[in-house]
Parts: C-alpha cells; structure tokens; sequence
C-alpha cells in the first residue's frame, strides 16, 4: 500500500527545486526579509514569503529585491503584490482604508460590549414603601382572623 | 428609550458578525484571489524552448492570446495538454497560443514534449519572474488576453474537455 502511495506521488512528481537570487548587502537583504515576512507565498498555505521553502516563493522573494533595488518603497513592494492577489496577499491587514476596520472592530466591539454589561448592571434599589399604600388586604386580614393571629 | 439603543447596538453587532461569518463561509478558504483581470497583461522576454528564441509578448499586439501555465511535474496540466493542442488547431490562425513552463526544468519539458507532441511555442520562466508577474498561484492556469492587451481573465483549472475551452475563450475573439 506505501508502496502503490508512493508511487503514485512520485509519477505526479514535485516542482524541481530551484535557488534564489544572492542575498543583497546586509541592510536591503535585512529589508527584503522583514517584508517577506509580511508577504503570503502564493502557492503556500498561510506561510509568508520569507519562511517558505517553496520555489515559487523564492521567485516572489526574488521581486522584492528586485523591487527594492529599484528604490521602491515597503508600500510599493506590498502594491505591487495586492495589485495581483488583493488584500490576501498580506500577513497582517493593512492599517489603513477598509482594512483598518479589522484592527479597530474588535477593539470597539469589546468597548460597546463593555458598556452594555455596565448599563445592565442596575444599582440595588431601596425598597420604599409607598406612601399611599392600602393599610392591608382584606383577604389576607380575614385569613389571619381565621387562623386565630 | 435606553432598551431600545440596547436593542439596536445588539442588532447592529449580531448584523455585522453574521455578515462577515456568512462572506466568510461562503468563499473557499484555499481559494488565491486574482485581481489582474482588466489590468494590462505584463510584457515579458523569455526563451522559446525549441528555437531558443527570445519571445515578447509586446511583439503579438493587437490579437488576442491565450497563455498557459504549466509543468511536466503536474498531472492535471498533462490532462489538459490534448485539449489545449486541439484547441490551437482549431483557433490558431486568430488567437496566439503561448506556453510558459513553470517551475520546471529544460529537460523534462523537452523530454515530455517530444513524448507527447506540441503544437504551439512553449516559453521557458527559468526564474518564475513572469508568474510572478502575473499573479499565478499554481498550474495550470490559463490567462485570456484580449486585442487591447488586457487580461481578460484567469481559469485556474486544467481544461479537460474542448467544450470548457470554448465556452471559455469566447471572450477574447
């Protein structure tokens, strides 16, 4: 059964493996890492850029420091990717336009949720007779004539 | 007064966590989004395998053409190799057909080519600079790109019959 597994595996085969571009100087390289970071591999599941073994992942890797060598800046970089996989295309929601609101909902969320949990707890009210409030029941006055109180 | 705003704030959560829930289940979480479509198609220079040409996209302005994603390691895109082959018999004189091996090496390509014929060029992407490029997040995938230069859209599925590829490429003729 291994045996019937594994060939079929292999007679589908895997992407040969294939080397990246030379890291850069030690500053852009330190760049090109810290955005691939936040960079999603495209053919990977949830696994950046910088992280993934994968092939294609190195040739996104590679765009990016073709992009910085081109003086490009972060947000640049991260256009460059939404432009072709949208907001998916990065680990982190941007924390500007739309996507701010996935920072800031639940944070207001908690601070509404909050002040609905204060708001229903009611201070204890003092129980205060009523001032024209009847002497006392009629029925409940005969019943205790009856049972002799 | 203060029930009723109590009321209508839980509404308006219950009525976002339900809409976002609902967006959310109703995608496939394993799904790449594409938003090339519409945009101009990028140019590229890459080396035909047989002729060892360079190819530019640039050069083809004015037709239409489909381009084809693939590799001799996936077994879906070996499916789709007759389909596509009918399909640049059929529509060739109108539209250019353009493979781009992805991932992949020279030999293999060359060796499965031989082995199972070819009818249109085949590009070699030995660095995936023009997946990237253009946004593509397995194989196969074919790109439609209309007359103006635009990329019409994306089918990130093997084509494993004719009928699909004609329903498909209608857009661009």
């Amino acid at each position: 059964m291994i045996a019937l597994l594994l060939s079929l595996v292999l007679a589908q085969g895997y992407a040969p493996p294939r080397q990246g571009q030379d890291p850069l100087d030690a500053e852009r390289e330190a760049r090109v890492q810290r955005v691939g970071k936040l960079l999603r591999c495209a053919v990977c599941q949830g696994v950046s850029i910088a992280d993934s073994p994968a092939s294609m992942a190195r040739a996104q890797l590679d765009k990016v420091r073709e992009l910085v060598t081109e003086g490009k800046s972060d947000d640049e970089i991260f256009d460059y990717f939404v432009d072709r996989y949208g907001q998916w295309a990065l680990m982190e929601p941007r924390k500007s336009g739309v996507a701010l609101a996935v920072w800031v909902a639940p944070v207001l969320m908690l601070v509404v949720g909050l002040l609905l949990v204060l708001g229903s707890m009611k201070k204890p009210v003092k129980a205060v007779a009523p001032a024209d409030a009847p002497a006392e029941d009629d029925y409940l006055a005969q019943v205790k004539k009856d049972l002799g109180q | 007064m203060k029930r009723a705003a109590a009321i209508i704030t839980a509404l308006v959560l219950v009525g976002g966590l339900v809409f976002v829930l609902g967006r959310a289940f109703g995608t496939d979480p394993h799904a790449v989004p594409f938003k090339m479509a519409g945009k101009a198609a990028p140019n590229f220079n890459i080396k035909r395998l047989d002729t060892d040409e360079i190819v530019s996209l640039a050069s083809f302005k004015g037709r239409p053409i489909v381009l084809n994603f693939w590799a001799t390691w996936c077994g879906p895109c070996k499916v789709e190799h007759p389909v596509l082959d009918w399909a640049a018999s059929k529509y060739g004189n109108d539209v250019v057909f353009l493979g781009i091996v992805f991932e992949d090496t020279e030999d293999n390509t060359k060796r499965f080519l031989k082995e199972n014929g070819w009818s249109f060029p085949q590009l070699f992407d030995p660095k995936s600079t023009v997946a990237v490029d253009y946004g593509v997040s397995g194989v196969p995938e074919t790109y439609f790109i209309n007359r103006a230069g635009l990329i019409v859209k994306k089918y990130p599925y093997p084509f494993q019959h004719p009928s699909q590829f004609e329903h498909e490429i209608q857009e661009i003729l």
